[in-house]
């Protein structure tokens, strides 16, 4: 579509506009090219810019950090920012916290994710429309819409603060879109691949469990990166519901930095920010394939 | 049957070993899909299996069971809330009473909610509008770049994407600090605005808004590039060179050719960043807390406000039943375009 066609036949003019030169038109287009990779590249330097000042930042010395004059470079580079943002109290046990409660979500949102997904896309049954429908309209939800029932009803019971009730919200955020995104594989794998199996008489649980789940093994992965980066991303309900500094999640962690009584140590603050965002931005680029289909359904929100 | 060599084994693994790249970008391509997806050459295959089964019953019931629990049940009892007067006091004590409508009424006649509300509708709007035209340009920039180049920008994109809000939040507060971010210093550097290296974002509505903007657009515009930029690829180029060769110029040819096709996965996705901007929560409270004095405070924050600062649980609780309702008409548009561009539900 963009190579220069060389060999275009003349095109019989159409209509009152004018035709131009082939040859003319090659060597527009490839100046077209040029303007169009500068303007990409200015793009670049704009997009980039954020993320490259945050990482500057996190290597500066903090009389580096604090300069009127900006440096764009570490002249010193350091990562004492890294030891005071690990040592810092309380980052593992709210980095263990974190990893109990995400890893117990994606275990609890795969398992019912996977066997919902294949009902709903090798089967047809009366309410499958509707469950769909629903499972797409619980993800467009305001957050509010679930955060002030599950704090009452968890005050209530006295889970609040607990992990139960952080796994609780979580799933209940990332179970639609589970389901969502493995259907979307089930529903590729070809039924003749089933029925084959079906005539050698395997049973409904033999084909699931021998045939389809291993063949939906990349779905899951996809999606245990979709629940992983939502869980772990998430800052409103552990914000609510974890009132006990020990009980903090690391979103928690990361925004209690700015604490205003202690002054705010950016450059503390910045490798922070850069060692939580790192596991999610590795995962994104894993499945950057898989994104598309997975925002549909409200699994990254942008 | 028995004379077949495989046995089920057999063709549970080969598919696996020599498809599964395939298969996992077919699937990634299926919630979205380009104008040509080809989906019609598969056989329609659980319809033919007619005999009553039990089976996506008992496959369906553990997560339609934590689903119910989980996400409508509370919902319903979001609106029992909301006819209550549950407050701070009932947070210790437990009592509470029916007070009826009487949320509502107080609701409708209070002005920081219809302020709030017209705040939301505006700044939703001013987001959309800039993350959809800068997608869009994007989107058509990346279909003209060398490979190269066009590996840098997609990698670009995903960085800024993959970026945790509550963490870009910070960075932004970072950028914007008075005294030493370095957008006051470039700013001044310019020599445009005078000396901006003392200038406190947050404490201007129009400039809290800026940055809060500037945040959000900055992140949702990979989403949307990305996305329109898979259906553009798709988009037959014989039709594009006809128009060339018309002598249209690049233009009209994007205009009258290109948009054409774009046009289902342009409104899916400004349908997605209307319901995700008008829900913004995270990078409002970290950036601004809804100040100075409440001027960005949208209906997300303000609920939240209410509920949880002022514990006003009720009156919390009436807001969202609202926010949600506006929200379900947007859904529904969403997953009735969603049907019409070819998903089967």
């Amino acid at each position: 579509m963009t190579t220069p066609s060389t060999a275009a036949p003349p095109a019989a003019p159409t209509g009152t506009l004018p035709v131009r030169a082939p040859a003319s038109r090659s060597r527009r287009r490839r100046r077209g090219r040029a303007v169009a990779n500068s303007l990409a590249l200015v793009f670049c330097v704009v997009w980039l810019f954020p993320v490259y000042w945050m990482v500057n930042t996190a290597f500066k010395p903090r009389s580096e950090v604090l300069s009127a004059t900006p440096r764009f470079w570490p002249s010193e580079p350091t990562v004492s920012n890294f030891t005071t943002a690990v040592t810092q109290s309380g980052f593992l046990q709210n980095l263990l916290n974190s990893v109990v409660v995400v890893g117990a979500t994606l275990v609890v949102a795969v398992v019912l994710g996977i066997f919902a997904a294949a009902a709903v896309s090798r089967f047809r049954f009366r309410g499958r429309r509707a469950i769909m429908v629903v499972i797409l309209a619980v993800q467009m939800l305001p957050a509010t819409a679930l955060l002030i029932p599950m704090f009452v009803v968890f005050n209530t019971t006295g889970l609040l603060g607990s992990y139960v009730a952080l796994v609780l919200a979580y799933v209940a955020t990332v179970l639609p879109f589970s389901i969502w995104v493995m259907r979307g594989f089930f529903v590729a794998i070809p039924v003749e691949v089933e029925e084959a199996a079906r005539i050698d008489g395997a049973s409904t649980w033999q084909v699931l469990v021998r045939i389809l789940f291993p063949l939906v093994a990349p779905g899951v992965i996809a999606t245990s990166i979709f629940a992983f980066i939502a869980a772990w991303n998430d800052y409103l309900f552990a914000y609510t519901f974890m009132q006990d500094q020990s009980r903090y999640t690391l979103p928690v962690w990361l925004a209690s930095f700015s604490n205003p009584n202690t002054g705010t140590d950016f450059g503390g603050q910045m490798a922070a920010s850069l060692l939580f965002s790192l596991p999610v931005v590795i995962f994104f680029l894993i499945i950057q394939r898989n994104l598309v289909s997975g925002m549909s359904a409200g699994a990254v929100k942008g | 049957m028995r004379a077949a060599p495989r046995t089920p084994d057999d063709r549970a693994t080969a598919p696996e070993s020599d498809g599964s790249a395939l298969a996992e970008t077919d699937a990634g391509r299926v919630p979205v899909p380009p104008p040509a997806a080809g989906r019609g050459d598969r056989a329609p295959g659980p319809a033919r299996r007619r005999r009553r089964d039990l089976a996506p019953l008992w496959l369906m019931a553990p997560a339609g069971v934590v689903l119910v629990a989980i996400t409508l049940a509370p919902i319903v009892f979001l609106v029992f809330t909301s006819f209550t007067d549950y407050d701070q006091r009932t947070l210790f004590t437990g009592a509470y009473e029916g007070v009826g409508l009487a949320q509502y009424a107080a609701l409708l006649q209070d002005g920081d909610f219809w302020a709030s509300l017209v705040r939301t509708v505006l700044f939703t709007a001013a987001m959309v509008a800039g993350s959809v035209v800068i997608g869009m340009a994007v989107s058509h920039l990346l279909t003209r770049l060398d490979r190269g180049v066009r590996f840098l920008v997609t990698v670009v994109l995903i960085l800024a994407w993959a970026m945790p809000n509550v963490a870009s939040s910070l960075v932004w507060n970072w950028l914007f600090q008075p005294g030493y971010g370095v957008v006051n210093w470039l700013l001044t550097q310019l020599r445009v605005f005078g000396d901006m290296t003392q200038t406190d974002w947050t404490q201007s509505p129009a400039l809290a808004y800026t940055v809060i903007w500037l945040l959000i657009v900055w992140q949702a515009v990979p989403f949307i590039a990305l996305t329109l930029n898979a259906a553009e690829t798709q988009v037959p180029g014989e039709h594009q060179e006809a128009a060339r060769l018309d002598g249209a110029g690049e233009l009209r040819v994007y205009r009258e050719v290109t948009l054409t096709f774009l046009k289902p996965t342009l409104l899916l996705v400004t349908i997605l960043s209307i319901i995700w901007d008008y829900n913004v929560f995270n990078q409002i409270w970290l950036v601004s807390r809804g100040g100075p004095d409440g001027a960005t405070s949208t209906l997300g924050v303000f609920t939240y406000q209410t509920a949880f600062v002022g514990f006003e649980v009720g009156q919390g609780a009436a807001i969202s039943v609202v926010t949600t309702l506006l929200l379900l008409g947007l859904t529904a548009v969403y997953i009735r375009n969603l049907l019409r561009s070819g998903e089967d539900l």
